[in-house]
């Protein structure tokens, strides 16, 4: 019996920037803490029960993928939105951080219907944005960075002004390009335009859905990890975009 | 008795070559020191087989790609030919060449010879043929610790050349290099560049050929192309780079080199402004040889790099096979030639993120690291290298390879030294596109290195014995 289950939603759909290494990290940090976890692949034409996962994580994906994705999950999303606010936590990327907006407008002004659960839309331009990204965030009171590398056509507006972005950009785009902020943090969800290998240079942010997790089933975090290669790797990237 | 042990010495070499063939080792320089012993005069002899012309290829950095380029250009020609292959370019490894192409009678008639050879291997090479060409690349300081001073190495070649009528072609950007014209009298032809779009006002390094080789007043540079390379005069003695006969313009480095060279439009599936330099000196050559500008268009277009295809070199009695990777697919593949290694080995990984190799480097999480076992698979050491050397390590330490054998060293010479000074049978060094040839350059270098030092101790046994 695995001590965690985290729900990887539409891996067949969802998958264009590697984004399994987000899942390997959470499960590699898991297991050197003495944890073992089991991933579970949710497939479409499934009946989800949110309730039973200590996470979800649904990565990137092209358009059509997404509009696959919405119709599926549209049955089961007041379940998703009730977990979502008593703190599941779940890490939504790319494509899948645009499906949980109001609508998605193409470039010909065509309107795509979002889950709706958070309130914010997306518009999609001709250029892309693309390139590193470094963002300044904050957790418990504490400053850090968010490095990673953003590659996608829409263009985010949150309109609800209390919710929160995941960061402040530094360097890059981020949500539009204009408002200096990127991705949104609500309760436990983060979703983001950083596509890819998110939490193996990001620690504290692996940790972070880590904690929460614990926390959940009644265990205390404590350990510390040897981060080393986690911080060379961020740093790297830092020097490289801000000199 | 002249002839039988001619003879003798041409089936002892060619015995030697099949035999190190068999045994798979690299084997470039074995036959033809074997040939040597028994008959010294036998690059002499086989030399006098080349019916058209010879071609020498020295200099510091890029002989080996501009002879295969001009290889290349005399293959789509139909010419037949004499030549050493990569990195054997001492006198051993061009006798083995002339022995290869040779028949058991040493009588086979050759049209030419293109012989890339060491610095310090030009006089003793030219005391036994004869070429009509020279062609000198550039000189850089790397090889300092083995032939002392750049110096030297400069005045042997020009004491070796000075009183013949060999031609020299030579590059005109290069102040170490130009001067050989007024020191020789020799007949010479230049290669350069035009301003390019890639020149640089200010150099970023102190670079040798700083200073006037005539007075030693400090040069002054309106433009760098490529390290001390560019256009440049001496405000004390008026030396400065000679007109050219072969000029190279218009040029663009991405996604490949493309440029005119005169009137000629060349396209080559290369990268980086040294290798347009290759390219240019190849074409130099060819165009002396006086083949058509369509072969050499279409062989320069053609001539695609095989660095990286699984390229083997042989450093120091180890196994180093050069692989390029540059997605999911062919990251697998070169794992799984890893993982059939039965040996002890080290793995070198440089990840760059130039446009070239794809600036978003997410696709090394696609790729299954995890079928390297480190411990099971007698993996002793990762050195993580490049622009990226962060998240290849990163990659490798998720896949469950103990940190303790991860190591990080972005300088990719230091770190291909380090994959290789760590106790193993075979190495394999890992790289992206815009790394590959840097990579290639610092294997082909520790590898003639490597030949040097074991002809060293050849010699200093043989002279205790004696
Ligand atoms: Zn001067």
């Amino acid at each position: 019996m695995a001590d965690f289950i985290i729900a990887h939603l539409y891996p067949e759909l969802m998958n264009l920037y590697g984004d399994r290494g987000n899942i390997i990290c959470l499960q590699k940090r898991l297991e050197w803490r003495g944890y073992n976890s089991y991933i579970e692949a949710i497939s479409p034409g499934c009946q989800i029960e949110f309730n039973q996962y200590d996470m979800i994580f649904m990565g990137a994906g092209s358009d059509r993928e997404q509009k696959l994705v919405v119709n599926e999950l549209v049955h089961n999303c007041s379940d998703l939105k009730l977990e979502i606010e008593q703190g599941l936590p779940a890490l939504f990327v790319g494509g899948a951080y645009q499906l949980l907006g109001k609508y998605y407008e193409s470039s010909d002004g065509v309107q795509m219907p979002g889950l709706n659960l958070l309130d914010f839309y997306t518009q999609r331009e001709q250029n892309r944005l693309i390139g590193n990204i470094v963002l300044a965030a904050s957790l418990h009171g504490q400053p850090f960075t968010v490095a990673g590398f953003e590659n996608h056509a829409g263009r985010t507006y949150l309109e609800d002004k209390e919710i929160k972005a995941l960061g402040r950009v530094i360097s890059g785009f981020g949500n539009n390009g204009e408002d200096e902020q990127e991705g949104i943090w609500y309760k436990n969800l983060i979703a983001t335009y950083l596509h890819g290998p998110l939490l193996p240079k990001n620690p504290i942010l692996a940790d972070y859905f880590i904690e929460v997790m614990m926390n959940r089933k009644g265990i205390t975090f404590a350990s510390r990890l040897d981060d080393h290669i986690e911080n060379f790797a961020h740093e790297q990237i830092k020097k490289k975009v801000l000199g | 008795m002249k002839k039988v042990a001619l003879i003798i010495a041409i089936i002892a070499g060619k015995f030697a070559a099949c035999l190190s063939k068999m045994v798979g080792t690299g084997g470039t320089s074995i036959p033809g020191k074997i040939a040597l012993k028994l008959y010294p005069q036998i690059l002499k002899e086989l030399a006098a087989n080349i019916s058209e012309e010879i071609f020498v290829v020295t200099g510091t950095n890029g002989k080996t790609t501009t002879t295969n380029m001009l290889a290349g250009i005399l293959k789509e020609k139909g010419y037949t030919f004499v030549h050493n292959r990569a990195g054997a370019n001492m006198i051993t490894g061009i006798t083995t060449a002339f022995i290869k192409e040779t028949d058991w009678l040493g009588k086979r008639k050759t049209a030419y010879a293109l012989l890339e050879t060491d610095e310090a291997n030009v006089p003793l090479l030219l005391k036994q043929l004869h070429p009509r060409v020279v062609l000198i690349t550039n000189f850089f300081s790397d090889q300092l610790d083995r032939y002392g001073e750049l110096d030297t190495t400069i005045n042997l070649i020009k004491d070796a050349v000075r009183d013949t009528n060999i031609e020299l072609v030579l590059n005109a950007d290069d102040p170490l290099v130009t001067h050989f014209k007024n020191d020789t009298g020799l007949h010479c032809w230049y290669y350069g560049f035009d301003d390019t779009n890639y020149d640089r006002v200010l150099s970023e390094e102190g670079r040798e050929g700083r200073f006037c080789v005539f007075c030693a007043h400090e040069l002054y540079y309106q433009r760098f192309h490529y390290a001390q390379l560019g256009k440049f005069c001496c405000p004390e003695c008026g030396n400065k780079n000679p007109e050219r006969n072969f000029t190279a313009h218009s040029l663009m480095l991405t996604p490949k080199i493309e440029m005119k060279v005169n009137d000629i439009e060349i396209i080559s599936p290369y990268q980086g402004f040294y290798n347009a330099y290759n390219v240019l000196a190849a074409v130099s050559l060819a165009k002396l040889v006086g083949i058509e500008d369509a072969i050499i268009q279409k062989a320069i277009a053609n001539y695609e790099p095989d660095a990286g295809r699984m390229e083997q070199f042989e450093i120091n009695n180890r196994k180093v096979t050069l692989i390029l990777v540059k997605n999911p697919t062919g990251l697998n593949q070169a794992l799984a030639a890893i993982n059939t290694e039965p040996a002890r080995k080290t793995i070198f990984f440089a990840l760059n993120d130039n446009v070239a190799d794809g600036r978003d480097i997410s696709w090394i999480w696609d790729a299954d690291i995890e079928q390297i076992t480190v411990l099971h698979l007698n993996v002793e050491a990762i050195v993580c290298s490049g622009q990226r050397s962060g998240d290849i390590a990163l990659r490798f330490k998720y896949a469950d390879a103990p940190v303790d054998r991860i190591y990080i060293e972005d300088e990719l010479q230091s770190g291909i030294k380090k994959a290789l000074s760590v106790a193993a049978d075979a190495t394999y060094v890992l790289s992206t596109y815009t790394a590959l040839f840097i990579c290639r350059d610092i294997l082909i270098k520790l590898q003639q290195e490597s030949i040097a030092s074991a002809d060293l101790i050849d010699q200093i046994q043989k002279s205790t014995e004696s």
